[in-house]
Formats: structure tokens, C-alpha cells, sequence
């Protein structure tokens, strides 16, 4: 199976927007995109239909990771994703140009917790995106498989059609 | 860099990737998509969904491009016969060919880079479109008509490029709930409509540079236009005022719930 994201470029404008407001106990904000999901027979696309950011009260304060979600914030996500039966995709970003990646903080913490939204959406596919300034880098959680598997197809509609990821479609 | 992409090498050095990369989708292939086929073949481009349910006959040649007199004696599948041209020009195309019409392989063709609706009918723009917009893939529509005046005839046709976050093309005032209901009632009269090459020629030229901006702008700035009008008569192209008249306004026909993606009826 694969996989593409779209988003359009006025959300992800949005969505930079917001991952760039300071917070007062986190280095850095996350948020989750929720998607719908369109089927084909090797294909599914994740349209990012609308953004969540994580409230300030949310976070945790840490001195080893840029943004701890404490409870609340996941709790929210999941009553998200159980309400409107979307894909779930966390979002943060890296302060660079360039392909961004997931560090191993992100690959560890990942792991936790995507896997969760399957307990409220199970035929869903769900996953992370990481950004950088200009590009993006995700993962999807194939609800076939139960595994992670990279997502490198990710456009922002607009003008231009951007390609986010490493490959264009 | 490919050889066959040197003369296009100031659309950047990624051009060969990113056009072998991209998947066009072709909704009619006769007057307006067989110009499109031809020139996205020409650049590159490297995976073609055809859809049309028709056979090529004797009066397609007057405007369908790389048409033969063997297969339009042959009653070809337009399909096999576009396929045919490209895949001269592109033999490492991968071209999938729907001899139907396309609410019936609607699914595989969500991941497309870009959809061109190059029909006659306003009914099945307007789904064309909407499919589009649910799932996020531009939407380039052209045609052509040819209506009688008082001093002979007219030609004209259009451009028009649908994004999400743009205006639509109800919001243009080219789709209109009085359009379809005149459509519906001429439904089953007899008689095609006429068409000639030149004017499909020029808007698929139209059709195809936006999309080539969309996808790989060769300057700064690049806004690609969302509605040209085409006058056959003065030989004209230009930007619809109308665009102008809906800056700043938000599309009302696609905002809700339920627009995005599969439905679900869960």
C-alpha cells in the first residue's frame, strides 16, 4: 500500500504560524492535523482537513525534550479522532531548511502513543509529520499492518504545488 | 540531465524527476485532451490515467490530435489511440486506460497530480470538479463553442484552473444552475457540436503551461491564471474579470463538513 499527504498551503501556512508562537514552558509547540482519508486500490491519500494545536496548558515541562504533551492534550486528541473517525497526525517542527527527519526522541515517543488512536479509530491510518521551514518528512501507521511505514509523497496545494516530502506526487 | 529535457532545463534541474513523477489525469480525449496528452507527453510527464468510454470515428479527424485514417476507420478505443501517441513519445510511460466513463474508476484516480476535464458537458464538469476539490487535486477544465450571430458565428472557450482555497467554477459564474437545467433538457437530441482544432489547440496550450506552473515555476511570483477567455474571433486570450471581482471571498460551494475524503458513512 501506498501512501500520500495534502495538505492545502493556506493550512500548513496556518499551521507554521501557529508552531511558531513562543509558549511559556516548551521550546517548541506541536499540534495534530486531522485527516480524512480517500481509498484506492494501491493508494490512500490523507487530506489534512483541519489543524489542533495542543493548549498551553497541556504541555508538561521538561528539560530533556522541546515539547512534552502531558494527558490532557493526548485524552483531547483521541476524543478528536473518536468523534469525527479522522487520521490523526502529530505535527512539530525543526528550525532548518531542508528535508527534516524524525530524531530519536521522535521515533521513541512516536511509537507510544500513535498506535493509541487505533483504539478510537481502528481502520484508520494514522501518523507523525515533522517540518522544517520548507519541507516535511512523516510516517504513517498502516492499520493493516500495524507498522510504520515512511510517507515521502506530501504536497501543499497552492501556488505553487509544493512538494514537501522527498518525493513528488 | 536527461538529453530530452536540456531545452527545458531553465524549469529547473529536477524537471526530468519531477515530470516523470507526475500523474495526469485526462477526462475526455478527443478535441481539447489530445492536445494535452500530447504536449505532456512531450515534457515528460511520466504516468497518464486516459479515461474516455468512446471509439474514434471518421469526424474526429478534423480536430483530435495524432488521429489516423487507419484507426478512425478501425473505430479505435480513443484510449489506444492516445496511448499509442504517447508512449511514441514517452516509451516509459506508464499509462492506464479507462474505457469508461470516469464515475466508474473514480477511485484510482484521487492520487492524481492534476485532473484536465477536456468534456462538452457542463453536468459532468461540475462532478469533475467536485471530485477534484474533495480530494485536493487541481482541477484544469477547457473547452470550446461555437454559437451563431447575427454576422456568421463565434468561437470561444475557456481556462480555468480550480484550487482548494480558490474560487470554483460556480463562483466564476461558468457553472450555473441554468446551464445544467438547459444541458438536461437538450440531453438526447441529436447532433454533436461543433468543434475545430486550432481553438483547442490554444487553450490546451493554456492548459498545460498551468499546470506546468503549478508544478514547476520557472520565475518568482508565478500566479498561474485561474480563468482565461478565449476569443476565436479577435484571436484573443485574457484573464476573466471575474477573478478580480471575487478577490478576497472565500468559495462557498466546497466549505463544510463531509467535503474532504472518502464519505462516511459511519
Amino acid at each position: 500500500m501506498k501512501f500520500q499527504f495534502r495538505i492545502t498551503q493556506e493550512l500548513l501556512n496556518r499551521i507554521h504560524q501557529d508552531l511558531s508562537r513562543p509558549h511559556p514552558v516548551a521550546q517548541e509547540r506541536v499540534g495534530f492535523i486531522v485527516c480524512r482519508v480517500g481509498a484506492a486500490s494501491t493508494t490512500q491519500i490523507m487530506i489534512a482537513e483541519s489543524y489542533v494545536p495542543v493548549d498551553d496548558a497541556d504541555y508538561l515541562a521538561s528539560r530533556t525534550m522541546g515539547a512534552l504533551m502531558g494527558p490532557a492534550a493526548i485524552r483531547k486528541a483521541l476524543q478528536h479522532c473518536y468523534q469525527t473517525k479522522s487520521a490523526m497526525f502529530h505535527v512539530h517542527r525543526h528550525e532548518h531548511r531542508g528535508l527534516p527527519s524524525f530524531s530519536p526522541v521522535d521515533v521513541r515517543e512516536n511509537a507510544k502513543f500513535i498506535p493509541d488512536f487505533w483504539k478510537v479509530a481502528s481502520a484508520r491510518p494514522h501518523g507523525a509529520i515533522v517540518l522544517s521551514w520548507d519541507r516535511a518528512c512523516a510516517a504513517v501507521w498502516d492499520p493493516n499492518t500495524r507498522a510504520p511505514v515512511p510517507l515521502t509523497s506530501i504536497t501543499a496545494i497552492g501556488f505553487p504545488c509544493r512538494r514537501q516530502g522527498a518525493a513528488y506526487g | 540531465m536527461d538529453k530530452r529535457h536540456i531545452r527545458q532545463s531553465f524549469l529547473g534541474n529536477e524537471v526530468g524527476e519531477v515530470a516523470a513523477m507526475a500523474k495526469a489525469t485526462i477526462v475526455g480525449l478527443c478535441g481539447g485532451g489530445s492536445h494535452v496528452s500530447q504536449q505532456l507527453a512531450h515534457i515528460g510527464v511520466g504516468y497518464f490515467n486516459l479515461v474516455d468510454h468512446d471509439r474514434v470515428e471518421d469526424h474526429n479527424g478534423n480536430r483530435m490530435v495524432g488521429l489516423t485514417a487507419e484507426e478512425a476507420e478501425r473505430n479505435d478505443l480513443k484510449v489506444d489511440v492516445i496511448a499509442r501517441r504517447i508512449l511514441a513519445l514517452n516509451p516509459n510511460a506508464v499509462i492506464h486506460r479507462y474505457p469508461t466513463r470516469w464515475e466508474e474508476v473514480a477511485a484510482e484516480l484521487k492520487s492524481s497530480t492534476t485532473i484536465f476535464g477536456c468534456v462538452d458537458s457542463s453536468r459532468v464538469r461540475d462532478r469533475l470538479e467536485r471530485f477534484a476539490r474533495r480530494y485536493l487535486v487541481p482541477y484544469i477544465d477547457v473547452g470550446m463553442d461555437i454559437n451563431t450571430t447575427s454576422l456568421g458565428f463565434s468561437i470561444s472557450g475557456q481556462m480555468i484552473l480550480s484550487l482548494p482555497d480558490h474560487p470554483c467554477m460556480r463562483c466564476l459564474g461558468f457553472i450555473t444552475e441554468e446551464r445544467l437545467t438547459e444541458e438536461a433538457r437538450r440531453y438526447g437530441h441529436a447532433g454533436g457540436r461543433p468543434q475545430v482544432v486550432w481553438p483547442n489547440g490554444m487553450l490546451a496550450s493554456t492548459a498545460v503551461g498551468t499546470f506546468m506552473q503549478l508544478i514547476l515555476p520557472w520565475s518568482k511570483n508565478l500566479h498561474p491564471p485561474l480563468f482565461l477567455e478565449y476569443d476565436g474571433n479577435r484571436m484573443t486570450v485574457s484573464p476573466s474579470h471575474k477573478v478580480a471581482a471575487l478577490s478576497g471571498r472565500c468559495c462557498p460551494h466546497f466549505s463544510g463538513s463531509n467535503t474532504i475524503g472518502d464519505i462516511d458513512w459511519t
